[in-house]
C-alpha cells in the first residue's frame, strides 16, 4: 500500500512575502482511500530551529473532515488565504533560526498521520552575517 | 548644595532618610551592620542548639520549655533582620529616593484588568517597550533603564555569602567548643580551613560587586526615539557621574541570541553575540563629582538586521553596552536594553 500524496502550492512562493501580504495557498490529497480518511489540517505557522528547544506559533489553522469537501470528495482541491503578520521575520541566526511554513497534516484511520510542508520567507531573510 | 561628608560622623542627629556621609560609605556601613547581626544570630543558634553549657553557665539552670523557644525566637529575629536588612540594602543600591517613590506611586495605580488584557497584536513576538519609554529624558525623549541582571547577580552573591558564612560560623563554634573541652575534632578543623577560605573569597567577591555597584557613579543613556527601526538614525546622550579617573570608556550596539534547552534533567542557557557596532570610544579623561561626563553621539541601526524577538525558549536581544576601565576600580559594564522593530517602511504600511 502506497502512502497518500499531499501537494501544497503557494502563489508567488518564489519571492519573500512582506508583512501584510496575502498568502494564497492550495492543497490537495491524493492516493488515499476515502474510507480511510478522517481529517486534514492545514496551518500557517512559524517555528524556531537551532540550539534551543523548539517554539512554534500557528498563525492560521483549519481542520476539514469529509463533509467539508465538495461532494465529499476528499481529493478535491482546497484553498485558503491568510494575511501575514508583521512579525516575526524569517531569520537565519547562529543558534536561533525562524522558519515560516505551510503544513498540511492528514489523519487516517488507526491513528496514521502524514504531513507535508512548504516553507516560505517572510520579510527580507535576516541572517547573522547581515547582522555582522 | 551641600555635599556629603566623607568622614563617618557618629554623634549626628539623622533627619529623615538623608545620609550624613557619602552614599558609598553609608551603603557599606549598612551592609556591614546587617552582616554582623546575621553572624551573631548564626553563632547564637549554634551555641543554643548544640550545647547548653555556655548558656547554663550564665543562667545557672538548664534551658528548657518556653525559655528555650523564646531564645530561639530572639535568635531568629537576629537572623531575619540581618539577612533581610542586607538584601534590602543591596536591592536599593543605585536607586534614588525619588525613583523608589515614583515606582511606589505607579504600583498603587496599576489597574489589574488592563494589565491582563492581551497586548496589541501588531508585532507578535516583539517585546513591548512600555518599560523603556516610561521615563522621559532631560535632553532627549527617553531615558533608557539599566538591565537588572547585574542587580540580581549581586543579590545572588549576597545570599550565597550569607548562607555560606553562616555555615562557617556554626562549624567554627562547634570546632572551638571541642578545642576548649580538650576533645579537638581534627576532621572538623580540617574541613573548616577550605570552608573559611571559600567564605573569605565570597566576602571579597561580594564587597567587590558592592563597590562596583556603589562606587562608580550612575550611568544614564537618553535616546531621541524608541522603538528603533533598521536603517534609521537616532541621537544618543551618555552621562557618567562620579569622581573618576577614566582609562577608557566605550559604548557599543550589541545583538545577542539566547537559547534555552533541556539536556537530560538540566535546563541550559546559551548566549551568543552575533553583532557589535561601536558607537563611541574615549580614552584618558577625568570625571568630577559635580560635572558628569556627557557625550552626544549618533546611533544608526543597520539595514537588514533581525528585529528583537522573544518566544518561549529563544530570544534575539538588542542592547547598548557601556564598558569602562577606571583607575582604582575593576572594569565595569552596564547594559541598556533596546527594542528593534522590523523596517519602518514595511511595518508601518497598513494592510
Amino acid at each position: 500500500m502506497t502512502d497518500p500524496l499531499i501537494s501544497i502550492w503557494l502563489r508567488d512562493h518564489q519571492r519573500p512575502y512582506a508583512p501584510g501580504d496575502e498568502l494564497h495557498c492550495e492543497y490537495q490529497i491524493d492516493a488515499v482511500d476515502p474510507d480511510e480518511f478522517q481529517a486534514v489540517e492545514a496551518s500557517v505557522l512559524w517555528c524556531t530551529e537551532g540550539k534551543g528547544d523548539e517554539d512554534i506559533a500557528v498563525h492560521y489553522f483549519e481542520r476539514c473532515t469529509p463533509n467539508d469537501f465538495e461532494g465529499h470528495d476528499v481529493r478535491s482541491m482546497r484553498r485558503f488565504v491568510s494575511v501575514l503578520p508583521n512579525s516575526p521575520m524569517s531569520y537565519d541566526g547562529r543558534i536561533v533560526k525562524i522558519r515560516w511554513l505551510v503544513r498540511v497534516r492528514l489523519f487516517l484511520r488507526k491513528g496514521r498521520q502524514f504531513t507535508d510542508e512548504h516553507p516560505f520567507v517572510l520579510g527580507p531573510l535576516c541572517s547573522r552575517s547581515d547582522a555582522g | 548644595m551641600s555635599r556629603p561628608s566623607r568622614v563617618f560622623r557618629l554623634f549626628v542627629k539623622k533627619r529623615g532618610d538623608r545620609r550624613t556621609v557619602s552614599p558609598l560609605a553609608g551603603g557599606l556601613g549598612e551592609a556591614l551592620f546587617f552582616v554582623v547581626i546575621f553572624l551573631i544570630g548564626c553563632a547564637s543558634l549554634a551555641i543554643l542548639t548544640t550545647s547548653r553549657s555556655p548558656v547554663d553557665d550564665v543562667l545557672g539552670q538548664p534551658i528548657t520549655g518556653w525559655t528555650y523557644y523564646l531564645l530561639l525566637f530572639v535568635i531568629g529575629t537576629f537572623l531575619a533582620m540581618g539577612s533581610g536588612g542586607l538584601i534590602y540594602t543591596v536591592f536599593h543600591i543605585g536607586t534614588s529616593v525619588e525613583r523608589r517613590a515614583s515606582l511606589a506611586e505607579r504600583a498603587t495605580k496599576i489597574e489589574f484588568l488592563s494589565e491582563m488584557k492581551e497586548p496589541p497584536g501588531a508585532y507578535p513576538t516583539i517585546p513591548h517597550d512600555d518599560n523603556l519609554t516610561n521615563s522621559p529624558g532631560i535632553e532627549l525623549s527617553y531615558r533608557l533603564p539599566i538591565e537588572s541582571a547585574s542587580r540580581w547577580w549581586l543579590l545572588t552573591s549576597t545570599l550565597f555569602t550569607l548562607v555560606w558564612n553562616g555555615l562557617v560560623v556554626v562549624l567554627a563554634v562547634l570546632a572551638l567548643r571541642g578545642i576548649f573541652r580538650g576533645a579537638t575534632d581534627w576532621r572538623l578543623v580540617a574541613l573548616l580551613v577550605p570552608f573559611t577560605a571559600a567564605g573569605g573569597w565570597s566576602i571579597y567577591y561580594f564587597l567587590r560587586q558592592l563597590l562596583i555597584a556603589t562606587g562608580i557613579g550612575p550611568t544614564t543613556i537618553e535616546i531621541s526615539d524608541h522603538p528603533l527601526h533598521p536603517g534609521q538614525r537616532y541621537e544618543i546622550l551618555l552621562s557618567q557621574s562620579g569622581h573618576l579617573s577614566v582609562r577608557w570608556l566605550e559604548m557599543n550596539l550589541v545583538c545577542e541570541e539566547e537559547s534555552t534547552y533541556r539536556q537530560g534533567t538540566d535546563v541550559r542557557h546559551e548566549t551568543v553575540q552575533v553583532y557589535q557596532q561601536p558607537v563611541f570610544h574615549r580614552v584618558g579623561f577625568e570625571i568630577e563629582t559635580d560635572a558628569p561626563f556627557q557625550i552626544r553621539s549618533e546611533l544608526e541601526i543597520p539595514r537588514g538586521v533581525m528585529h528583537s524577538f522573544q518566544s518561549g525558549h529563544n530570544v534575539v536581544y538588542w542592547k547598548l553596552t557601556v564598558r569602562g576601565d577606571v583607575v582604582g576600580w575593576p572594569p565595569f559594564q552596564r547594559n541598556f536594553p533596546i527594542i528593534v522593530y522590523p523596517p519602518a517602511t514595511s511595518a508601518e504600511e497598513p494592510y
